[in-house]
């Protein structure tokens, strides 16, 4: 639309359109600009939390680099007096240099973060926060595979309670109880639950079973943690996932289904060929959803492990609490505000979410 | 037109921020008085109001909020202590907010608290390694008359609870860890109270096969603190200070945790782990290794004194079959015992500081400790009360162990501050990661004392004999 091609009286029409959007405009940024601002803005101090009147200094990127600082370095092998490796006698495996003599430490500290063997030389990854890049992955893991089993989970739970049978409605509503149970709520009975004795439910059973001697931490070994917290939320947000699903299922007119049944195509072939794709926007629309919420995952976390495994947000909380650490705890937020941005334009690229494409 | 729709707008506008106003200090306020009546005993209040009301008084109540513990029975014996101050002094209204149990949370709730400078919570519980940190959001005590009875507590809290020359906080109970052991399974197998770690090792092993064979397949020999938070911090400054292996900074400001008696001491106990310990030891805060312990299914335990009182209540399994020991003895020959313990401040953003002030100085006095010694076994801050017949007779290791909690080793919370919570979460973590496995102690306390130099900017010592 050319501009001066408008009449008066729809200029003034636009002018009375911006002035009537002024107040919403002034709360957003009230209410949205200026914390995330704000945020922005402390990530570069070194302000602290609580610190009454102490002075607070701009640093720059300083915290950033302190998160983010990541190196490799090749740990040369030990060897004996023949220049052969050296094999440790315990483990039979072949002795490196121990990394803490490899990493750097000017100007700032690299501290071991994993170790991992290529073409038969060994390396060493090292960061200034090993804390805080372990907890991006945990948290990255965390949303990849709950929010892959929910979509699952919720398609079938929603297929099932959209078929006729009797006492569907019921069915719909005891559905949605775990959704409507406070997180941290749900996160403390299935703390409970996962109690490492035959108090909690999971030992108990497992040990009649005949698995395990009915002292599994789940929490606290290694290799449990993130399987035990993805099964916590599965079993919450599955039917957020399903209901979502539903509505969408909703939508699909019956005429497709009975035009195809007499075209006589197969209950697969209509799901694959009606379902899915009209499911398609309604997909996408939930898988946003969940991914951004799974980025931001405090709770379950905080609840289940506290300080034995971070998720971004909880690392963010302990930053900002633990080690009063404002400074250091806004980039965490600024950082997951920016792993959040991509993750979205990533969908909305990929699923074709935007409506405006017609 | 024009000026009728510039109206209309300003009108929108306006009404539009009220309700946004409005709606946060509505929701602010619900908040707190939801939080304030879950905790408040209302019957209470209520008649109080139209007692008062009685009296023709018209002046206002002063409310003054206590942020108080609610380890075991605790929370009840604040409220008790708030209500005996309540019937000296109708015209003011002790309300007692309850606090998560892991010390952690307690200070993240807090600082929310005095970063917003908020006059919601009038006087906190503060534990012994927070003086130093948060001394500027608290009044001078000895400015509101604690500094005639200071002296009547021990030397080492009052020392430790003045900050430039300021009391910013009056002892409300003392802490050492002590080792709780069954009497009647070490007379069943025959055994001494362990002295040594490997004493205590044996003897762990020896009843904890006994007590499975026996058919108590839950049985462990050992339970401790072993999550990553404070008390872990606590529990490894016990080992290692027992092992010769200092204090992890020393009060002249030297790091020496880096050290062959402490790497020692730290592998030891990582073996406990799965062996005397269940696994399930590296999630267990105070209260989860109590109720192990309570339910009959441990031979010891490294607890603080609260676990005494409630382990003789009439629903506990192991009423009157338990009695406390000092911990035992690594390589230095003598047991050491964390100092713990909570104290009360006064928040410089209170409405009513004399007044508040005045309630803190009630809970910390002779009656109140007494009280709380009796009723549930907390250790009074007042040295004259441990010659005292009631404290005594209700617990009788008050007397017995006089000599641990006076000579508790303190956390380096004072050579350290303000950063005593970096450092103090990097000991935790470092042990935390031997205990888990996933490090050897050497590697481990090698890092841990380059942290701490990054943290702390101190040289590096030897540990001095203690």
């Amino acid at each position: 639309m050319a501009k001066n091609n408008m009449s008066k009286l729809a200029k003034r029409e636009e002018k009375l359109a911006y002035r009537l959007l002024l107040p919403t405009v002034l709360i957003l940024v009230l209410i949205a600009l200026y914390p995330l601002g704000s945020v922005f803005y402390t990530s570069f101090t070194d302000k602290t939390f609580a610190g009454a009147d102490k002075e607070t200094q701009f640093i720059g990127l300083e915290n950033y680099k302190e998160l983010l600082s990541i190196t490799i370095k090749e740990l040369p092998p030990i060897l004996d007096e023949n220049g052969k490796q050296k094999i440790d006698p315990k483990t039979n495996e072949p002795m490196y240099e121990r990394a803490i003599r490899i990493l750097p430490r000017e100007p700032r500290r690299y501290k071991e973060l994993n170790q991992f063997t290529l073409f038969g030389k060994r390396y060493v990854i090292g960061a200034t926060d090993p804390n805080f890049i372990s907890a991006i992955w945990n948290t990255l893991v965390f949303t990849v595979i709950s929010v892959a089993l929910e979509t699952v989970l919720g398609l079938a739970i929603a297929l099932v309670v959209n078929s006729n049978f009797k006492g569907r409605g019921i069915m719909r509503t005891v559905m949605l109880v775990p959704w409507a149970v406070i997180t941290v709520v749900s996160a403390k009975m299935w703390e409970g639950m996962l109690q490492p004795n035959r108090i909690g439910f999971f030992n108990t059973v497992l040990d009649k079973l005949g698995i395990g001697n009915g002292q599994i931490a789940f929490l606290t070994t290694e290799g449990l943690q993130l399987p035990s917290i993805i099964a916590v939320d599965v079993w919450k947000t599955t039917p957020f996932m399903a209901l979502l699903i539903l509505a969408g299922l909703q939508l699909i007119p019956d005429t497709l289904y009975e035009a195809a049944e007499i075209d006589g195509a197969s209950k697969l072939r209509q799901f694959f060929t009606i379902t899915l794709p009209m499911l398609k926007p309604t997909i996408a629309v939930a898988l946003v959803f969940r991914t951004l919420d799974a980025l931001r995952v405090f709770d379950v976390f905080q609840v289940l492990l506290s300080s034995r495994k971070y998720s971004m947000a909880t690392y963010n909380y302990f930053q900002l609490i633990g080690n009063r650490n404002m400074g250091l705890a806004s980039a965490i937020g600024v950082i997951i505000f920016i792993f959040i941005s991509i993750f979205a334009v990533i969908y909305i690229r990929m699923l074709g979410v935007d409506t405006d494409e017609r | 037109m024009r000026k009728k729709s510039l109206i209309a707008l300003m009108l929108v506008f306006v009404l539009t921020f009220t309700l946004f106003t409005v709606g946060c200090s509505n929701n602010t306020g619900t908040e707190t008085t939801s939080n304030e009546t879950s905790n408040e005993t209302t019957e209470n209040t209520d008649t109080e109001k139209t007692e008062s009301n009685d009296n023709g008084k018209s002046e206002e109540k002063i409310v003054i909020t206590v942020a108080g513990g609610a380890v075991g029975n605790e929370l009840e014996l604040t409220k008790k202590a708030a209500q005996m101050y309540m019937e000296e002094h109708p015209n003011v209204e002790v309300k007692v907010l309850d606090t998560p149990d892991l010390a952690q949370d307690r200070l993240g709730l807090y600082l929310q608290f005095l970063e917003a400078k908020s006059p919601e919570v009038d006087v906190y519980q503060i534990d012994v390694i927070w003086p130093g940190d948060l001394a500027d959001h608290f009044v001078d005590l000895n400015k509101y008359g604690a500094k005639e009875v200071a002296d009547d507590h021990f030397e080492a809290l009052i020392q430790n609870n003045t900050v430039d020359g300021r009391l910013v906080a009056i002892p409300w109970f003392t802490d050492a860890g002590l080792l709780y052991y069954r009497a009647d399974l070490l007379e069943k197998y025959n055994l001494e109270v362990p002295k040594t770690w490997d004493e205590l090792e044996k003897a762990a092993k020896t009843i904890q096969e006994g007590e499975r064979k026996a058919g108590n397949e839950d049985f462990w020999g050992f339970v401790w603190q072993g999550d990553a938070y404070e008390g872990l911090t606590c529990d490894a400054l016990e080992w290692v200070a027992s092992n010769g292996g200092g204090t992890i900074i020393s009060p002249d400001k030297k790091i020496t945790i880096n050290n062959p008696n402490a790497v020692e001491i730290i592998d030891k106990a990582a073996s406990w782990v799965g062996t005397i310990s269940p696994e399930g030891v590296t999630g267990m805060a105070e209260e989860d290794a109590r109720n192990i312990w309570q339910a009959g299914n441990a031979a010891f335990m490294r607890n603080w004194p609260y676990a005494y009182k409630l382990g003789n209540s009439d629903d506990s399994a192991i009423k009157g079959k338990f009695d406390v020991a000092p911990l035992p003895a690594g390589k230095s020959g003598k047991g050491a015992a964390t100092l713990g313990g909570w104290q009360l401040a006064v928040s410089k953003y209170s409405k009513h500081p004399d007044v508040a002030a005045d309630v803190a100085l009630f809970f910390a006095s002779p009656e109140v400790q007494k009280m709380r010694a009796t009723e549930g076994s907390f250790n009074p801050t007042i040295k004259s009360l441990y010659k005292d017949e009631d404290i005594l007779e209700a617990s009788p290791f008050m007397g017995k162990l006089y000599d641990v909690f006076i000579n508790a080793v303190a956390r380096p919370s004072t050579a350290t501050a303000p950063n005593y919570n970096k450092v103090s979460t990097l000991f935790f973590k470092a042990v935390y990661s031997v205990l888990t496995g996933e490090k050897d102690a050497q590697t481990a306390l090698e890092e841990l004392e380059l942290d701490l130099q990054d943290v702390t900017g101190f040289e590096v010592g030897e540990p001095k004999a203690r």
